[in-house]
């Protein structure tokens, strides 16, 4: 279905997807909107692990079920992830990460 | 249950040790009984191990020495030093000596842990006490049946923890703590030459193993000093081991100990390690004649030596522990005249009346908590029993027909006669009457006699069945061992003749035992003349004894300041050693540690106040550290691609 | 609120009716979503319709084919929607342009041939995910003050997030990978090896989503009412 775009289409843009998540991950204080951000680095490594197999595994396409993985734990991560912040919005009324910044020296 | 499989001795209670160590909470009674359990699965796998040799030595398919029966290369190190190949072993060899070694280290151990059972009721750690014990034996068994001389040192080295941790078991007492490092120190200074006299045999033929090395020397591979050197460093080993003359002072003290301990270890089975090795590597000491001859003075030293002050030592473990000392004395003579077959002999029947007399007197200290002969006396009304059981093993110790001290004593007299002359055959005979007379007073003072102590003796009572039975046992051995020796004997038990035939110097024949007239009879006259002296001295109140004390009071000082050998020892500690240390001692202080460690522990620390600062706390500064982390990785992948 | 805004009122009135059906149960969410959404929806469409043309544009005077169509539209919609991830100020508005951007990376799937991962790519992430990132969102109070400034390191993030996607970009360009055409991935056959092949990880998976979820739960659970009674009896008194 693919047809004939090169696979560096989509690796190139899984690399810009990935800077903008990265570039995200490190600029926000909101730690949900840096659960955003590394949403946005997942999707950029799942469309890298399927563009490969699709072409260059296309019998066993296990980057699909990689994918499928990643997906699960991204899941199970964001959960996980929103249960930390409750717990330090209701410790400390924000939800910033740089204000919690009890162990330093 | 064949030879090869001989490994599995030293295996089963090494783990029992490793169990019963950790794990003795867990198991009713602390484990005691999994621990003899476990001991006695030996003795009868040692009595198949000696029924195969029999059989094998019987129809000629094994000449001893040939090779090592069960071997699996354990280090494989390319050296490029001898033949490229470091190849250590580990390898076990059985010929007569083991055979006989293994019995005794195993029946006599047996014997002990049944009967540490009644003697150590209610101590403190006794499931770690028998945990040691089966340790011990498996160390021991272990250095009997390994063929290469690595595997030996490893083992030597494990029976010395083992007594460390035994004669150290009381440790919360300071004497017995102090024995513990005495007697660990004071082995671990023979252990060094025993170290680098094997590395010097090493060095020579390429090899630890033992048979190989004794195949080498014997071809004359070694230079003739060097070999010397090199014996006389092993021997150095063994005399620490074996409580000879200069190392001898730690065996008194390691009475400390509790007394089956001091049965096991310290009269039967691990101080007899240096004899087991001389005769083990006999072959190469008839190379190395000088080394030989050190060993025979060596001995008659520590002989005569140990049975004087046998006669002046009041504690009555102590007068025993002299009295292994000079009997390990006779058993190194034999060694130094080449008579594997009488130092061996000796041993094995040694090793029964003298752990039998240490639980003796064991049973005597459990009854009275007191073991001044001084303050004992007149027991024999209190304790038939372990007063008869004493007495027959002290006469085996004094050599009376027929027990079995007669017959390995006369036989060592009698190949040192062949071997060494008559100034040497006299002092021998002379230290034998010695042994009768101290240990008839130990016995006339201790048994017989009224009480001089009425607390003591009131406090007195006759031991449990659990202790009486082994020492019985023992008792029995000390009578009928001696009759090995002879052929129709050895024929009977299945052997091809007497103990000569059987356990002799590697690469030679056997011989038959023969009984010299002259000597046996004298050797019975003097030491029944010991007995009666020991009689006129001490019986009674041993107010003949007291007076002659006045006759030498310098002499008498002598022997009680034990030849002010240990004053001499503590001197050279404090003088040189000490003095050596305060420098050192400088040096580690204001060199090694102030500049380097609190020097370098200051530098970091003051780095550590500077660089803190890094920790914000702020997790995104953290990952602003790691993406510059990773974009720095990422530049060297693709720089590389 | 619908009534408030400025549009025509046919339009208006549609919207009540897709919105508020009547009767029907609301999810507790702050009223401001609907205009986030409806204008959001209105932003996005203005931005993309005029390259969807010049890309039908291109399409029919054959520059492009259908699939390079496709490819480039979900591209804009993937670029944008990050950006819009990353850079708007306010909390709700990037969170829900999170969802433009997990919609194109369903495009992307679709175009590479996984149906499957399509599907599921739009029922976890553009449902599950994002409903749970609101909700965060509304329980950490951010709804009521949704203006948040970003951190003080936001030129570095810049560089790092330019330099990172330029050297993959490199990297991945440079690399010859020999694979001209990509082909379908056999729904069948992507259950044979999920279920037979992978059935291990798939299971240990499971469990791995329960687990967190429920240690979710209890990271995020208020302290038990006893202690908090305990607590308020205590100042009580």
């Amino acid at each position: 279905m693919a047809g004939d775009i090169p696979m560096e289409n989509f690796l190139i843009l899984s690399a810009i997807l990935f800077g903008i998540g990265f570039y995200g991950v490190l600029a926000r204080r909101s730690a949900i909107l840096i659960l955003v951000a590394v949403e946005l680095m997942l999707a950029a490594v799942t469309i890298n692990m399927v563009a490969f197999a699709a072409y260059l595994d296309p019998e066993r396409f296990t980057g699909v079920i990689f994918a499928i993985f990643v997906i699960t734990v991204a899941a199970a991560e964001v959960g996980l992830a929103l249960g930390i912040v409750l717990r330090l919005f209701r410790d400390r009324q924000t939800a910033m990460v740089d204000e919690a910044s009890d162990l330093k020296w | 249950m064949g030879m090869e499989h001989v490994w599995l001795l030293p295996a089963i209670p090494a783990v029992l040790f490793a169990l019963m160590g950790l794990f003795n909470g867990l198991v009713p009674r602390r484990g005691d009984f999994i621990v003899i359990l476990g001991m006695a699965v030996v003795v009868v796998l040692s009595f198949l191990v000696l029924l195969d040799f029999q059989g094998s030595f019987r129809d000629g398919h094994f000449a001893p020495g040939d090779s090592n029966l069960y071997s699996f290369s354990w280090v494989e190190i390319d050296t490029g030093v001898v033949d490229d190949l470091l190849l250590i072993e580990f390898s076990t060899f059985v010929d007569g000596i083991t055979v006989l070694m293994l019995a005794v280290v195993s029946i006599v151990t047996l014997m002990v842990m049944i009967y540490s059972v009644g003697y150590m009721r209610g101590e403190v750690r006794y499931g770690w006490y028998f945990a040691v014990l089966s340790g011990f034996g498996a160390a021991m068994l272990m250095l009997v049946v390994s063929g290469n001389l690595l595997l030996l040192y490893l083992s030597w080295e494990a029976v010395g923890l083992a007594s460390y941790l035994l004669i150290g078991f009381y440790w919360e007492r300071q004497t017995a703590a102090e024995a513990a490092k005495k007697a660990f120190i004071t082995t671990r200074i023979g252990d060094v030459g025993l170290l680098i006299g094997i590395i010097l045999l090493w060095r020579g033929a390429g090899s630890f193993d033992i048979q190989e090395i004794i195949h080498f020397a014997e071809g004359g591979g070694y230079g003739e000093t060097y070999l010397t050197v090199t014996m006389l460093m092993l021997f150095a080993g063994a005399a620490g081991k074996s409580a000879q003359f200069p190392f001898h002072v730690w065996l008194p003290d390691a009475m400390e100990g509790p007394t089956p301990v001091s049965a096991l270890i310290h009269a039967a089975t691990m101080v007899v390690a240096g004899v087991y090795l001389v005769a083990r590597m006999m072959p190469v000491f008839d190379v190395a004649l000088v080394a030989r001859d050190v060993v025979l003075y060596i001995g008659l030293t520590t002989a005569a030596l140990g049975a004087t002050l046998g006669l002046v030592t009041s504690d009555i473990k102590r007068v025993l522990a002299y009295s292994t000392v000079s009997q390990l004395g006779f058993m190194f003579v034999a060694l130094g005249v080449g008579s594997v077959t009488a130092a061996m002999f000796h041993l094995f029947t040694h090793a029964f009346f003298k752990s039998l007399l240490f639980l003796g007197s064991g049973s005597v200290i459990h009854a009275t908590e007191e073991q001044v002969v001084e303050t004992l006396g007149g027991l024999r009304r209190k304790m038939p029993a372990t007063t008869t059981l004493f007495v027959i093993g002290s006469l085996a110790l004094a050599g009376i027909v027929p027990l079995a001290g007669f017959w390995s004593k006369d036989e060592i007299l009698l190949v040192l006669q062949d071997g060494a002359g008559f100034g040497p055959f006299v002092i021998l005979a002379a230290t034998a009457a010695l042994t009768a007379i101290y240990t008839t007073r130990l016995v006339l003072l201790t048994f017989f006699g009224e009480p001089k102590d009425q607390a003591a003796y009131d406090h007195a009572h006759e031991s449990p069945a659990v202790m009486i039975l082994p020492m019985a046992l023992l008792a029995l051995l000390a009578v009928i061992a001696g009759f090995v020796a002879l052929d129709p004997v050895g024929r009977a038990l299945g052997f091809t003749g007497g103990i000569g035939e059987v356990v002799f110097t590697q690469g030679h024949e056997g011989h038959a035992f023969k009984l010299d007239a002259t000597i046996a009879i004298g050797a019975t006259v003097s030491a029944l003349a010991g007995i009666v002296l020991g009689f006129i001295y001490w019986s009674g109140t041993a107010e003949r004894a007291v007076r002659a004390r006045q006759w030498s009071p310098e002499f008498h000082d002598l022997l009680v300041n034990r030849y002010y050998i240990d004053h001499l020892y503590q001197f050279t500690i404090d003088r040189v050693v000490l003095g050596l240390a305060t420098v050192v001692a400088y040096f580690d202080r204001w060199v090694v540690n102030e500049t380097g460690v609190d020097g370098s522990a200051q530098g970091i620390s003051f780095a550590g106040y500077r660089l803190k600062f890094f920790q914000t706390g702020r997790i995104p500064n953290y990952a602003l550290a790691m993406a510059i982390g990773v974009i720095v990785l990422a530049l060297v992948a693709v720089g590389r691609t | 609120m619908i009534e408030r805004l400025p549009l025509p009122a046919p339009l208006a009135a549609l919207l009540r009716r897709a919105f508020y059906p009547e009767g029907s149960f609301r999810l507790p969410l702050p009223a401001q979503l609907d205009r986030v959404i409806i204008y959001g929806g209105l932003v996005a469409g203005a931005v993309l319709t005029p390259i969807l043309l010049v890309l039908i544009v291109l399409l029919v005077i054959n520059v492009l084919t259908a699939p390079e169509l496709v490819f480039w539209l979900a591209s804009a919609v993937i670029i944008g929607g990050a950006l819009g991830a990353v850079l708007l100020k306010n909390i709700v508005h990037a969170a829900l342009s999170l969802v433009m951007t997990l919609l194109g990376v369903a495009a992307i799937f679709l175009l590479l041939g996984s149906e499957f991962l399509a599907l599921v790519q739009i029922l976890v992430y553009g449902g599950g995910v994002t409903v749970l990132l609101l909700f965060g969102l509304m329980l950490t109070n951010a709804t009521d003050d949704p203006i948040v400034s970003d951190g003080a390191q936001k030129p570095f993030a810049f560089l790092i997030g330019i330099g990172l996607a330029g050297i993959l970009s490199v990297a991945l360009v440079d690399q010859v990978w020999g694979a001209p055409t990509a082909s379908m991935v056999p729904f069948r056959e992507l259950g044979k090896r999920l279920f037979l092949d992978f059935g291990a990880p798939f299971e240990i998976a499971s469990l791995v989503l329960v687990i967190a979820l429920i240690g979710a739960i209890a990271i995020a659970r208020r302290d038990r009412p006893e202690d908090t009674e305990d607590a308020a009896m205590g100042d009580g008194a």
